[in-house]
């Protein structure tokens, strides 16, 4: 009798669970064309929940051909379900002041489970030199 | 006598809780996590993030570098709303030019317009006068023309509404009338609508 009741409970379960997680395969050159220059970078975790889960692979740059520095960060979702975040960029110039950006915006994202995705940003203008990330779980 | 003491007790607190949670009028950050959402329009943060998606996309492309006399002087052409809201596209335009101008990479004509209007007529008046007066011509033909779309998808199904926001710029050389830079940004909203009521 418990039995009747438990098979169909433990089914529906499963289906619920397999519904929320996602997964990825890629593939990709093995041969690299293009590399990277990497930027070694400095964390400040308060959220370690999503640090956890979101986490910051790398971060390599270069120049744009108008002299504007360009930042991407690579990501990996170590769960297996998606993962909504926001990030907005920050830009420094020589002396370590804020550059004001007017349109800075709180960028939405979601990656899926198990994704590797990269976001980019350009410096808006030749004088910035620095930048900062920050990272909030939506 | 407790039972009157704790009942004054909770008749002083249950005011600061219940004033505590109603919502009082306060600022937040232009287009930041407090902002509202809305899948049936076009919100603040959507044209911040078009605009700064065309904004890095273009800087980085360095066409503005390719002008003879740097920085390039670029005019706003027509913005096209394919919407089905009224939307000011100078929300989308203005946090471009700014971003273009602080980058030092361009400037934008405020005397020439579509249709010969122009956004300064002061300024296009005083042009003028100055150019008769010099006998020389002191305007600078613009080196790029700024034009665009945006266009609204929707689709249905259920409760759940879905709005997709297509932000489309052309820059245009007026040398040649080529676009010489396109760019698309296109924002996605989902929710889900209420069973009851509108």
């Amino acid at each position: 009798m418990k039995t009747r009741i438990f098979l169909p409970l433990a089914g529906v379960l499963l289906l619920a669970v397999s519904g929320c997680r996602t997964s990825m395969n890629t593939v990709e050159n093995a041969q690299k064309e293009g590399q990277r220059q990497m930027v070694s970078d400095q964390r400040v975790v308060t959220d370690a929940s999503l640090a956890d889960k979101v986490s910051v692979v790398g971060v390599n740059q270069a120049m744009t051909p108008g002299g504007l520095l360009k930042i991407q960060i690579e990501l990996l979702n170590r769960r297996h379900s998606l993962q909504r975040f926001s990030y907005q960029f920050e830009w420094f110039d020589a002396n370590g002041m804020q550059v004001n950006n007017v349109a800075s915006p709180t960028v939405p994202s979601q990656i899926d489970g198990g994704e590797d995705k990269f976001i980019t940003s350009v410096a808006p203008t030749p004088t910035c030199k620095d930048f900062r990330v920050k990272f909030v779980e939506n | 006598m407790k039972k009157n003491v704790i009942l004054s007790l909770l008749a002083a607190v249950l005011p600061l809780i219940v004033g505590g949670c109603g919502s009082q009028a306060h600022y937040i950050q232009t287009g930041g996590r407090e902002s509202v959402v809305t899948v049936s329009g076009i919100n603040i943060q959507d044209f911040i993030q078009a605009a700064d998606a065309a904004t890095s996309d273009l800087l980085a492309s360095g066409k503005l570098d390719k002008v003879a006399n740097p920085p390039a002087v670029l005019a706003i052409s027509r913005i096209i709303n394919n919407t089905g809201q009224q939307i000011d596209t100078d929300l989308l335009t203005k946090k471009i030019r700014v971003a273009l101008l602080n980058s030092g990479k361009a400037q934008t004509t405020t005397t020439m317009g579509l249709g010969g209007t122009a956004e300064d007529p002061m300024a296009k008046g005083l042009q003028q006068e100055a150019e008769f007066k010099s006998d020389q011509k002191a305007t600078r033909t613009p080196d790029f023309t700024l034009s665009g779309k945006i266009i609204e998808t929707v689709a249905r199904t259920g409760n759940t509404s879905q709005s997709t926001y297509s932000f489309q710029l052309s820059l245009t050389d007026t040398q040649t009338g080529l676009a010489v830079w396109e760019g698309e940004k296109e924002i996605t909203k989902q929710g889900s609508r209420p069973t009851v009521g509108f």
